[in-house]
């Protein structure tokens, strides 16, 4: 037990301030990503000239790979917009690229399944459409949508581990650290995987219970 | 700013160098090839634990996929690639190093395996217990029921999920380029070193992708609705 004493419990300030960065970089993702994936699934319903682009967008963030999607925001965008300035918002702004254009597509199969008579009987009462928007189609669209937005949330903090790889010092970041100065990887990365898992796990079941509990309170069986 | 819009758009030099390039896909082709395989296979074994009769044996196969489903990718990788080999030499006495690419496989394979035993497993479950019955009352061996009546109908209710699990693997693959196989991303970025002009390999790469994935996946959900058309009501 001594090594895991050594490499693992005296290192813990570091892992732990790994740990704050994951969970920083994961949360500016998430909002980011919910934010954009909003924006792109509204124009792409609503703003007929914008839609080709808004689809673009949403299948280009879709079908590239989050590594691939990374790299080209940490080395080309600086270039070309001269932002983001600093790894760590390359990092999450490149997160938030991917999953927001799935919950675009998530959004899009919430508000769609809004029936239609709901928008109608809103219309009759005199409501202007961004008030049955913000009223009757997107309460319900995001009660439909929320079992999807935990997912997305957890596969953000699995994709946040590669944020690392542009020297962002999130916990992966501080473990390979570790490992590099004793040589020794066989404790630190195995407790790095079981943070990272029972982190993954913990989030994905709160969101569960949350989403359930939503759902439960505000009558939507699904 | 404009220069650098022009040159990043200007793919001339990812052009150049498409051999070297493209043969770095094939590498992807081949981890998703080999990983998808491991993942299916360890994914069935997995979901057959999980709607076992024994109570052990559905723990053993609940424990399993948590695990690795829980597991992010390039943890699952660093570990199988540093600390797997040093775990199988200390228990075997002796000095054991995996390959890039084994260790690319065996950790792709099983997270996936993960995803794959979810998706199996509401497949079987999905399927109406008289099925089963008929079966056995005339007379099948459990694994002829198997292969006779309850896989051809899981494959027919998981094929959309599956397809998607395979697109996320394949998109996966790309960062295998972190142990140095030397796939599409790893050649971009040794590219990138001696030339120096980041924007337009990456924005090639990220373009190359795009259209790989995009045109593939379109193409087998094409070709899988229509199967599911005609095979089944």
């Amino acid at each position: 037990m001594g090594n895991w004493e050594r490499l693992v419990w005296n290192q813990r300030e570091l892992l732990l301030s790994g740990l704050n960065v994951t969970v920083e970089i994961c949360v500016l993702a998430f909002v980011g990503s919910v934010l954009g994936g909003l924006v792109l699934c509204l124009i792409r319903l609503y703003v007929a000239p914008l839609r080709p682009i808004a689809i673009l967008l949403i299948e280009f963030f879709r079908a590239t790979p989050i590594f691939v999607q990374l790299m080209w925001v940490n080395y080309v965008w600086p270039e070309i917009l001269g932002w983001p300035n600093t790894f760590f918002t390359a990092g999450w702004v490149a997160l938030a690229l991917q999953s927001s254009g799935y919950l675009a597509e998530t959004f899009r199969t919430g508000i769609e399944a809004v029936p239609k008579a709901h928008r109608e009987a809103g219309s009759s009462l005199g409501m202007s459409r961004l008030l049955i928007l913000h009223r009757i189609v997107m309460p319900q669209a995001l009660l439909t949508a929320a079992p999807s937005l935990v997912n997305q949330f957890t596969v953000i903090v699995k994709s946040s581990t590669l944020v690392s790889v542009i020297t962002v010092p999130d916990l992966m970041f501080q473990s390979q650290k570790i490992v590099n100065i004793w040589y020794e990887p066989i404790e630190v990365l195995t407790a790095t995987a079981a943070i990272y898992i029972a982190l993954i796990f913990l989030v994905s079941q709160a969101g569960k219970y949350i989403s359930d509990w939503l759902r439960r309170t505000f009558g939507l069986h699904a | 700013m404009s220069e650098a819009l022009r040159q990043s758009l200007d793919l001339a030099l990812f052009w150049e160098y498409r051999f070297v390039l493209f043969g770095g896909l094939l590498f992807n082709a081949a981890i998703f090839a080999c990983a998808a395989a491991a993942a299916l296979v360890l994914g069935l074994c997995a979901a057959l634990l999980r709607v076992s009769l024994m109570r052990p044996l559905r723990w053993g196969g609940t424990v399993y996929v948590e695990l690795f489903r829980n597991a992010p990718d390039y943890v699952m990788l660093v570990w199988v690639h540093f600390v797997l080999p040093l775990l199988l030499g200390l228990a075997l006495r002796t000095r054991i190093e995996f390959h890039p690419f084994v260790s690319a496989v065996v950790a792709l394979g099983l997270v996936y395996s993960g995803y794959f035993a979810e998706t199996f497993r509401a497949g079987i479950q999905a399927i109406p217990k008289g099925n089963i019955e008929a079966g056995r009352a005339v007379g099948m061996s459990e694994a002829l029921i198997l292969r006779r009546i309850t896989l051809p109908q899981v494959v027919w209710r998981m094929l959309p999920e599956a397809l998607n699990i395979f697109v996320s693997l394949f998109k996966a693959t790309t960062i295998v380029s972190l142990i140095a196989v030397p796939d599409l991303m790893y050649r971009v970025s040794m590219v990138t070193q001696q030339e120096m002009r980041p924007l337009p390999l990456y924005t090639g790469a990220a373009l190359t992708y795009f259209a790989v994935i995009l045109v593939v996946a379109t193409l087998l959900r094409w070709a899988s609705e229509r199967w599911r058309r005609t095979v089944l009501v």
